[in-house]
């Protein structure tokens, strides 16, 4: 087996087996600590000698949840706390669950009664970031994070831990912009595996995933391409299913570029590392941006994915609306507005942890494709 | 709001609380459309934005909320929603955000019209919703947009850094509002604005509180129709009297023995949740023929703020219901069920509110078990007639006035 195919199982057996990773961990004797979408600071978690895991659910049938959660809340909140109260997460420490969203404060307050053993920090970041007295609220937020850590593990934080973290952080980060850019030369690479090499960030430490991710791209660069594809965009919250991604696959379509949550979003902005690092990481909210969750009266997220779009000689913009996601709801709207004053074709794809069958979404990407 | 539009006519006493509540609401919305004719700036609001600011600084405002519910109880929500919808908004989106973004569209709604803003004021401590809803109105119509950011509290007690946050907030939104609309800030008029909307306030909760006699000397219900005066015009020296005069009326009818519940009434309970407004009648009907009272809402607290000082200003608004933690949630709705002896609690499922429905199954567990009485839920929305029943409505509400009845020991 080639280097290039061993470095593509190596992630989606990651990608595909979280439980697995975290017993691993936990078998060494690591304390692990689940981060809920839409952006939990991993840097203060991974400082402190913490493993911080994603949880962003799981393609699981919903059952106990629905003692909690009425069925119009998505199902990434859903099968969260289906996955809590089953015992999925046996072992974690602590769940850090933001609220930048009504129903990410919903899963905070059900998190305290439905899986009681696995203590919720909560994450209160400031809309109006950007001012100085907004950053000042993100600080003292992460300031309570660290306390509460500090109380469910009795691991102390350091500034100096800190400030290595926030340097490993910056690294993954560029080394998943670069990552995005090298897939789109390389059409031979599924919507499946670009998945993949995206979720399994989520499973491991940072510092070992860009490692992984610097082979694997240069692996790739050996790669003589072929073929070529028709090129999309993906936008939305996540781009997971299997059965979603390979009908993408099935019909010739390159993922070249994304706004998904899940996937690019995460990666767009650095720490500045001349701050003291608890500011800098603060700092680094304040600047984040074209993201549903984030305010953005300028709606400059629409404009962000035309010229995504654009920089990528995209054919058009698949947008991927998580079922119940209203952040994304509204958005849309504005997306689709902006992409056809520019000339770019959008279809819009529901997406929900539940679905097993995208025939829909295969005729819609059928047709879509026929377009060109 | 209510179903003004659809009861017959007939006089009504001009000295009565009615009469002036219904006044009020229509003087607001002649005087913002007034003053949009005369080219002054006028914003859409939020319902629980810190109103002392545009007060202080004389300034028009009108609500979507309150709009939206009007609307969607004159029989219009539907049709509104389909505007929205056909613009790309999914159904799956707030009832009221969809209603008013159709009307945004199209200018009009004879329903209930409004003028179309030149700024918009948002603040989330109802739920991060309406920031998505104002940034779209902002967008689209190319007008600002100020945000008063009101996070979600975790804890029980606000902190001190969050009230420096949105302390933040309030001065630069003054600071912002006054360059859009030219209006110049006093100090002296904003302590006579906080001096008057206490005193609403406080006739606004001590009226409201009159539901703890039995029987009551109101219909649950009359405080749905009272509460867009407690929105609109908190401010105002007329809201102020004119609860007052609410008040003085429960006083009257409490030591008369009279009520506005037009039904023998048999039970109490708490409503949880916005109201039906598609429904209001089908929901009211399916109590009142029971001779059930609701007797305890939430909607009381939400929207009267009593505070000394400026600080103690910012940290009402940071206390309203939907931005507590369900501890803090849940207390505050015990400590109501028990002062006005509801004997049961019956949670409109709202399709259109994630947050107010996110977390009410664990709290109305809670609440029923501490406070021992039954529990129960529909499924409604506060705009979208399509997502009600009344068959199920009615099934639950026999249910849980069935075991209203054997709590009390009567027959099987």
């Amino acid at each position: 087996m080639t280097t290039l195919n061993k470095l593509l199982d190596s992630f989606h057996e990651i990608a595909s087996s979280p439980k697995k990773q975290l017993d691993a961990y936990l078998s060494e004797g690591r304390k692990v600590v689940a981060c809920v979408p839409v952006y939990t600071p991993e840097e203060l978690i991974h400082s402190m000698g913490l493993v911080p895991m994603g949880a962003w659910g799981g393609d699981i049938e919903l059952k106990e949840s629905k003692k909690y959660f009425p069925a119009f809340i998505c199902s990434i909140m859903q099968s969260i706390l289906e996955l809590g109260i089953r015992g999925e997460y046996s072992g974690i420490s602590a769940i850090v669950v933001p609220s930048l969203c009504d129903s990410l404060k919903c899963l905070g307050q059900n998190w305290k009664y439905a899986v009681k053993d696995i203590p919720f920090i909560p994450v209160t970041y400031p809309q109006n970031r950007k001012p100085d007295w907004g950053k000042e609220l993100t600080k003292v937020s992460y300031e309570r994070i660290i306390r509460d850590l500090e109380a469910a593990t009795g691991v102390i934080f350091s500034q100096d831990a800190l400030a290595r973290s926030n340097k490993i952080y910056n690294e993954h980060n560029e080394a998943m912009r670069k990552l995005s850019e090298v897939l789109e030369q390389h059409p031979s690479i599924t919507a499946v595996q670009r998945r993949d090499i995206f979720k399994s960030a989520y499973f491991m430490e940072k510092e070992e995933h860009t490692a992984l991710v610097c082979q694997f791209m240069e692996a790739l660069s050996q790669v003589v391409e072929t073929e070529s594809k028709l090129k999309v965009i993906t936008t939305g919250i996540l781009a997971d299913s299997d059965g979603l991604l390979k009908i993408f696959d099935e019909h010739g379509l390159q993922i070249v570029g994304d706004d998904v949550a899940h996937e690019s979003r995460q990666y767009r902005i650095d720490v500045n590392l001349e701050l003291e690092p608890l500011e800098g990481l603060a700092d680094k909210f304040s600047r984040m941006d074209h993201c549903s969750v984030l305010y953005d009266p300028e709606k400059k997220r629409a404009g962000y994915i035309v010229d995504l779009a654009k920089k990528h000689k995209a054919s058009g913009v698949v947008v991927l609306i998580t079922k119940f996601c209203d952040p994304e709801e509204f958005d849309y709207v504005t997306v689709k507005r902006a992409c056809g004053e520019a000339g770019i074709p959008v279809i819009q794809i529901e997406v929900d942890r539940q679905i097993v069958n995208y025939e829909q979404a295969g005729t819609m990407i059928e047709t879509f494709k026929d377009m060109f | 709001m209510g179903e003004g539009g659809t009861k017959p006519k007939f006089t009504i006493d001009p000295d009565s609380a009615k009469f002036k509540l219904n006044e009020i609401v229509v003087k607001h919305y002649k005087e913002v459309q007034e003053a949009k004719d005369r080219g002054e700036k006028i914003g859409w609001c939020a319902s629980n934005f810190p109103q002392e600011i545009f007060q202080t600084l004389g300034i028009k405002v009108c609500y979507p909320e309150n709009q939206a519910a009007a609307i969607a109880a004159r029989g219009a929500g539907q049709r509104l929603c389909e505007i929205s919808e056909a613009e790309g908004y999914s159904n799956d989106i707030c009832a009221y955000a969809r209603i008013s973004l159709a009307h945004m569209k199209v200018g009009e709604t004879p329903e209930q019209n409004m003028p179309l803003p030149d700024f918009v004021l948002c603040c989330n401590n109802i739920c991060n919703c309406m920031i998505k809803w104002y940034e779209n109105i902002s967008k689209e119509l190319g007008i600002p947009m100020i945000l008063i950011d009101i996070p979600f509290n975790p804890d029980y007690e606000v902190s001190d850094a969050q009230v420096a946050y949105v302390r933040s907030q309030f001065l630069a939104a003054v600071e912002q509002l006054e360059e859009i609309t030219g209006k110049k800030w006093s100090d002296e008029k904003f302590r006579e604005v906080m001096d008057i909307s206490n005193r609403t306030s406080r006739a606004w909760l001590e009226a409201t509180s009159y539901t703890k006699y039995t029987p009551s000397p109101l219909n649950g219900f009359d405080l749905l129709n009272h509460m867009a005066v407690a929105v609109c015009a908190r401010g105002t020296i007329d809201a102020a009297e004119a609860f007052e005069t609410l008040l003085e009326e429960y006083k009257k009818a409490v030591k008369e023995g009279t009520s506005t519940f037009r039904a023998e009434e048999k039970y109490r309970i708490m409503f949880e949740g916005i109201a039906c407004w598609p429904h209001l009648r089908a929901t009211a009907t399916g109590l009142k023929s029971r001779g059930i009272n609701m007797v305890a809402t939430i909607y009381a607290d939400a929207f009267g703020f009593i505070y000394d000082d400026f600080d103690g200003l910012i940290r009402a608004y940071c206390n309203v219901p939907n931005a507590m933690n369900l501890e803090h949630a849940r207390d505050k709705r015990e400590a109501i069920v028990k002062n006005t002896n509801a004997e049961g609690l019956l949670v409109h499922t709202n399709r259109s509110c994630k947050l107010w429905s996110g977390f009410m199954y664990e709290m109305s567990r809670q609440i029923g078990e501490d406070c021992q009485i039954p529990v129960t839920s529909f499924d409604g929305d506060q705009a979208d007639p399509r997502n009600f029943s009344e068959a199920q409505y009615e099934t639950r509400v026999q249910g849980l006035m069935e075991i209203m009845e054997t709590n009390k020991g009567g027959k099987d």
